[in-house]
């Protein structure tokens, strides 16, 4: 039960950081598929930073480095769609989905060049890191507490002042709702939607390094993160773009995932003899029932998608 | 301050490849007066205003404030000398409130938090000492046309704006909203504003402006007082001949019933309510029907209902004897032509070519595809014979891309595609809309032609000139309710905008 | 001097050189890449990569191997056509990687469990792709559902159910399924003597010239009838394809079928020639889907451009595996597909540079002489 809740919450805190990731991203009007991309970049940089950070240094100090490397990650990666969706009115879709498959490679063959360097005969794409992750964690009896958790939670709390009370959040979502408009008031749209977009890589890179550290203590780059940038779009639908309604969203399907990795240990559940495949289709499922009830009054910001061009006002 | 002109644009011009928009053109603003500037679709005031506003950047000439040459190369130094500007398409987000439209831009915060409690309470002392009516915390998406303008207004006040320029403000107003917008720009310049009213309507622009400077095909005709001129002068100067303003026409001869509607209801897109009730008409052959009202009133709705792109909530509709309630949009243009409100939206598909939007409503018929294989000859032929008849001018003819045409020329192509398909009805929804005054009198002429060639010709319309001049029976429609059936030979246009305020009602709702 | 101009001003021109300088740019790329990993072997590496099957010495084993690179040509061709031809429709369909995974579910099931011949596996891929399809195409048509996202979450619903229905006829020892070979020969696409032109590779069979088949057909399809009119008009605007009496939601729901089938296609196109096996443990989507999306927009949203693309998208994933290992990950490919992609995306600019490459004076006088034209006539 303990293991239930302790992998519902550090999944959760993965969901909710790079949904509310997304969730900038759309706001300022950039629609953001290359979130899983992004998790992956942000997970090697964290990868990259527990390998050479001894691990004997304080873990607040172990922490901090680790997200900054993520976050700094994520956000060089982010540029990627900001460059092509801001500046060169690209397709987003087609601009996320490259970033996806982009991402892989581009962590496997760095992670293989520096095993190979290192040592000629090791060609896998993995990196091991399990002295730095219990910086992460503190034991409170059978619960393992990750740091993260409490990140994720001061995440929401200060993506929904910044949206709902800022002069900056206001601005963002003008930028998504009616460029137009922002412009002729004298804002920036592009700058706000490279705003947007950084901060998406932001919240994405953290959210990768955590999902990494979550439960193992080595990761193969080239499995990516397995879908959880996809299941954060989901989670950012479900929670109709609103960051109080993407944390439930993010418990949720949280849960779901938590359950496919440890239903067995529950004894009416195993009986059940449900495969765990079933848990993980879950929260696709849900979404897409949930986007079937309300996609014709969808929450989405109006402008998404479309690329602001100066000259067309 | 020794100049009496607030803002002075010296000797613009502005171009684009293969046009010059504005060419060498001057316009002083005196403080504290309504100063108009008049001219057509495309005389190239737009421009010039966005020039002022800092959206484009002129070639040549030069911008003065109080006398001192300024340089505006974005919105924000516009504002920073004190311009403002009510854009013909409102620039609100839907999604926020009208107060958070109204400081978006110059928001005052405290420690990063927005102070909203302190903006309110200025929005609201604005908004009484202009008479300007707002709920500060309705949505936008929630409130009025009128509403939403007056949301406009006061962004510019609350910026502390000294001129103000207000592009095509009455085009979406009741005659009475329109009267209380005079009304506020006449305060607003007594307080010492000074005002930009764009505008090509004559009334308007006598009833309110001190001066008012002419421009016509991008060039600058001259500017005149309001006192020393009349409407006739200043429709010369604008179209450069006498218009004819009514249009030839012979009596009508009504003959058979066509379209029969009954108690027909269309649910709103964006509101809960229906956005047509209960409308009961008959359109006759050889008789111009006309709806007028202003924007916003259902029309839009009960086109859609009528031609079959948004279902009925309740009612049924007749043609020809023939029950066509639930048939398909395909099954009523055998017998109905429709001239869309946007023909950007509906009536083209612009990536195509122009013979391909020729066929766009016959290309699946037996003479355009023969077993499911487009016969491209027949479409060329077919397409250049109504380019030929029709004086559509394009490019590169047949395979111009619709996209590369202007708008009088693409709604030539649509017009002469619908006249020439086989139908009984037509309806011409707005069909001038956008077009220069030659091309409107054609329009009407075809109109007519159709009338007197026995067909039934609905026509839907808000400009008021139109309607009094091509109709033969004016039907007013009000909040989805038809209010008015109406003679245009025995009323005046300031009943008219009674009815289509919803001052005045005659006939009686049916079943209520 | 106007032949030049007009030359580089023509729509099929422009498209191929925005093809080929996102290629150029990303085998560029690529290269840098290499030199960063190790410089010695990078221009061994590069020429390596795209030789392909031409770093095998005889003319045989080339033979073989370019089979090799045309059978999964294939496949991918037909998950490209499958994202071009609802492109043309305007409907982004990404979910045709979950419509090739469900096909690829399907014709297993059907040579494994059912013991079917290959033919009904084929149509059980073409049935269940389409299946697929349509039920993005009927959240679009009638409940607004945006094509991108449900055809994303289908993507993963789809993948673990055929995880979840291929787990009974998985091997013992490994993850993979059956070989279709050992267990239902009958269910082998036939090769109708194909293989003996690649030096016997039992893999080569008719799934490629279908392909390649079915590329022209779209063509046709799209540009020559009546329906292929109502599809690219819904695609430009599909308000006034509406107001034409078009039927757009029948046409959403039709479109995204074929295109469910194509890319169902596809997938019975690689796996019924038992080239590769299915892994039932796999946890991310197949590649195949959203390399196809790498080769529409390379081949310039064209069904025959489409052929060419997937060919050499092919060809160098396949010319990754003759990277040395010890020094280079053969990931490579994938990163320079990626690179290509991501360029596809500034197409758009591209373009506009080739178009306002000419001197601006010579630019006016042409659309002023253009105007005049209009109007004398």
């Amino acid at each position: 039960m303990t293991l239930l809740i302790q992998y519902t919450l550090i999944f959760a805190s993965v969901l909710l950081l790079v949904a509310l990731g997304g969730c900038f991203s759309e706001h300022s009007g950039v629609i953001n598929l290359g979130l899983e991309g992004i998790m992956v970049l942000g997970a090697l940089g964290g990868a990259l930073a527990m390998k050479y950070v001894p691990s004997s240094v304080p873990a607040v100090v172990m922490i901090f480095v680790v997200s900054l490397c993520a976050i700094l990650m994520g956000m060089l990666y982010s540029a990627l769609l900001g460059v092509a969706a801001i500046h060169f009115k690209a397709d987003q879709t087609l601009i996320g989905t490259a970033m996806n498959i982009m991402s892989t490679a581009a962590a496997t063959v760095i992670v293989k060049a520096i095993n190979v360097a290192e040592n000629p005969d090791n060609i896998s794409s993995a990196i091991t890191y399990t002295g730095a992750r219990a910086a992460f964690t503190v034991r409170l009896g059978n619960f393992e507490f990750n740091w993260f958790i409490l990140i994720a939670v001061c995440a929401l709390i200060i993506s929904n002042i910044v949206l709902y009370y800022t002069r900056f959040g206001l601005r963002l979502m003008a930028c998504g709702e009616n460029p137009q408009a922002a412009d002729s008031v004298g804002i920036n749209v592009y700058k706000m939607r490279w705003a947007g977009v950084l901060i998406s890589g932001l919240l994405g890179g953290l959210g990768g390094i955590v999902y990494i550290t979550a439960g193992v203590s080595e990761w193969k780059f080239e499995v990516g993160v397995a879908g959880f940038g996809f299941l954060a779009l989901a989670v950012m639908i479900f929670g109709q773009w609103k960051p109080k309604r993407i944390a439930l969203a993010a418990l949720l399907f949280g849960f779901f995932r938590a359950l496919s990795n440890v239903y067995t240990g529950f004894p009416f559940l195993a009986a059940l003899n449900i495969p765990s495949t079933v848990y993980n289709m879950f929260p696709y499922i849900i979404s897409l029932i949930v986007l079937a009830f309300t996609s014709r009054n969808s929450a989405a910001p109006k402008a998404e998608g479309i690329p602001y061009d100066k000259g067309s006002r | 301050m020794d100049t009496p002109y607030a803002i002075e644009m010296l000797n613009i011009t502005k171009r684009f490849p293969g046009i010059i928009a504005n060419d060498n053109i001057t316009l002083q603003l005196k403080r504290g007066e309504i100063h108009a500037l008049l001219g057509e679709n495309g005389a190239g005031k737009s421009t010039l205003m966005s020039v002022l506003f800092g959206l484009y950047q002129a070639e040549e000439g030069i911008i003065k404030k109080d006398g001192k040459v300024v340089s505006i190369k974005n919105p924000n130094d516009a504002n920073d000398l004190g311009i403002g500007m009510v854009h013909q398409h409102f620039k609100l987000v839907q999604c926020f409130t009208v107060l958070e439209n109204i400081i978006l831009g110059v928001e005052t915060t405290k420690n990063g938090i927005l102070q909203k409690d302190e903006a309110r309470k200025k929005v609201m002392a604005l908004s009484e000492k202009y008479g300007l009516m707002v709920d500060p915390d309705a949505l936008i998406q929630d409130i009025t046309v009128g509403m939403q303008q007056r949301t406009e207004i006061l962004k510019m006040l609350y910026r502390d704006n000294e001129i103000l320029i207000f592009d095509e403000p009455t085009a979406v107003l009741t005659p009475q909203e329109i009267a209380e917008l005079m009304q506020i720009m006449k305060n607003l310049a007594k307080e010492g504003k000074s005002i930009l009213f764009i505008s090509h309507k004559l009334n308007e622009i006598m009833e309110v402006a001190d001066r008012c400077t002419v421009l016509r095909r991008g060039k600058y005709i001259g500017t005149v007082d309001i006192k020393d001129t009349t409407q006739e002068e200043l429709s010369r100067m604008m179209v450069g001949r006498d218009v004819q303003l009514v249009v030839e026409k012979g009596p009508a001869h009504p003959g058979e019933v066509v379209l029969d509607i009954r108690n027909m209801t269309v649910a709103s897109k964006v509101h809960n309510n229906n956005a047509v009730k209960n409308v009961s008409l008959q359109v006759r052959s050889g008789e111009i029907v006309c709806i007028a009202g202003i924007d916003g009133n259902g029309q839009t709705e009960f086109v859609y209902g009528l031609s079959g792109l948004e279902p009925l909530v309740s009612g049924t509709i007749t043609m020809l004897g023939k029950d066509i309630t639930r048939a398909t949009i395909r099954e009523r243009a055998a017998d109905m032509s429709h001239i869309p409100e946007d023909r950007h939206k509906h009536g083209l598909v612009l990536d195509y070519s122009l013979e391909y939007n020729i066929v766009l409503q016959r290309y699946w018929q037996p003479e355009f595809t023969k077993n499911g294989f487009l016969d491209q000859k027949a479409i060329r032929n077919y397409a250049e014979r109504l380019i030929e008849e029709n004086d559509v001018r394009s490019g590169q003819g047949a395979i111009t891309t619709t996209r590369a045409m202007s708008g009088g020329n693409q709604q030539k192509a649509i017009i002469a595609r619908e006249i020439d398909k086989k139908h009984e009805l037509l309806l011409a929804v707005q069909p001038t809309r956008g077009l220069d005054v030659g091309a409107i009198e054609t329009v009407h002429r075809n109109l007519i032609r159709e009338r007197d060639s026995g067909k039934a010709v609905l026509l839907i319309s808000l400009e008021l000139e139109e309607v009094m001049n091509v109709a033969d029976r004016i039907l007013v429609m009000y909040e989805g309710e038809i209010v008015g059936d109406l003679d245009p030979k025995q009323i005046t246009v300031e009943e008219l905008g009674l009815y289509m305020a919803g001052a005045k009602r005659n006939t009686v709702k049916e079943g209520a | 001097m106007n032949g030049k101009d007009s030359f580089f001003r023509r729509p099929g021109v422009q498209t191929f050189l925005s093809s080929i300088i996102c290629v150029v740019f990303g085998l560029l790329l690529g290269y840098i890449i290499l030199l960063l990993i190790n410089a010695k072997g990078a221009s061994a590496g590069i020429v390596t990569l795209l030789k392909n099957y031409m770093n095998y010495p005889t003319r045989p084993a080339q033979m073989k191997y370019l089979g090799n690179t045309l059978v999964k040509m294939a496949p991918l061709l037909m998950c490209a056509l499958s994202i071009c031809f609802c492109y043309k429709a305007g409907l982004f369909n990404i979910g045709a990687a979950g419509q090739y995974v469900v096909g690829a579910g399907a014709c297993l099931y059907g040579a494994l469990s059912l013991k079917l011949p290959w033919i009904a596996c084929l149509l059980f891929s073409i049935v269940i792709g389409a299946l697929w399809g349509m039920i993005v195409g009927a959240l679009k048509a009638y409940l607004n559902v945006n094509e991108v996202i449900s055809g994303i979450m289908l993507n993963w619903i789809g993948l673990y159910l055929v995880n979840m229905s291929l787990a009974p006829v998985k091997e013992l020892a490994s993850p993979y399924t059956q070989k279709v070979a050992a267990v239902n020969k009958a269910a082998l696409l036939p090769s109708m003597g194909l293989s003996s032109l690649f030096s016997k590779n039992q893999y080569v069979t008719i799934a490629i010239p279908l392909s390649i088949l079915t590329a022209i057909v779209l063509w046709v399809v799209l540009n020559k009838t009546a329906f292929g009119y109502e599809l690219k008009a819904t695609g430009y605007n599909k308000e006034a394809s509406r107001y034409a009496g078009m039927r757009e939601k029948r046409n959403i729901i039709i479109t995204l079928m074929i295109g469910g089938a194509l890319a169902g296609t596809g997938a019975a196109f690689l796996y019924l020639t038992g080239f590769e096996e299915w892994s039932v443990t796999q946890s991310s989507v197949p590649g195949m889907g959203f390399n196809g999306i790498a080769a529409t927009f390379l081949g310039g949203l064209s069904p025959i451009g489409t052929i060419f693309a997937s060919y050499f998208i092919q060809h160098i994933t396949s010319g990754g595996a003759y990277l040395d290992k010890a020094i280079y990950p053969s990931q490579i490919s994938d990163l320079i597909i990626a690179l290509i992609i991501y360029l596809c995306g500034f197409v758009l600019f591209f373009k506009t540079v080739m178009n306002s490459r000419r001197p601006a004076k010579v630019t006016s006088n042409a659309n002023d002489t253009e105007k005049k034209g209009g109007k004398a006539q």
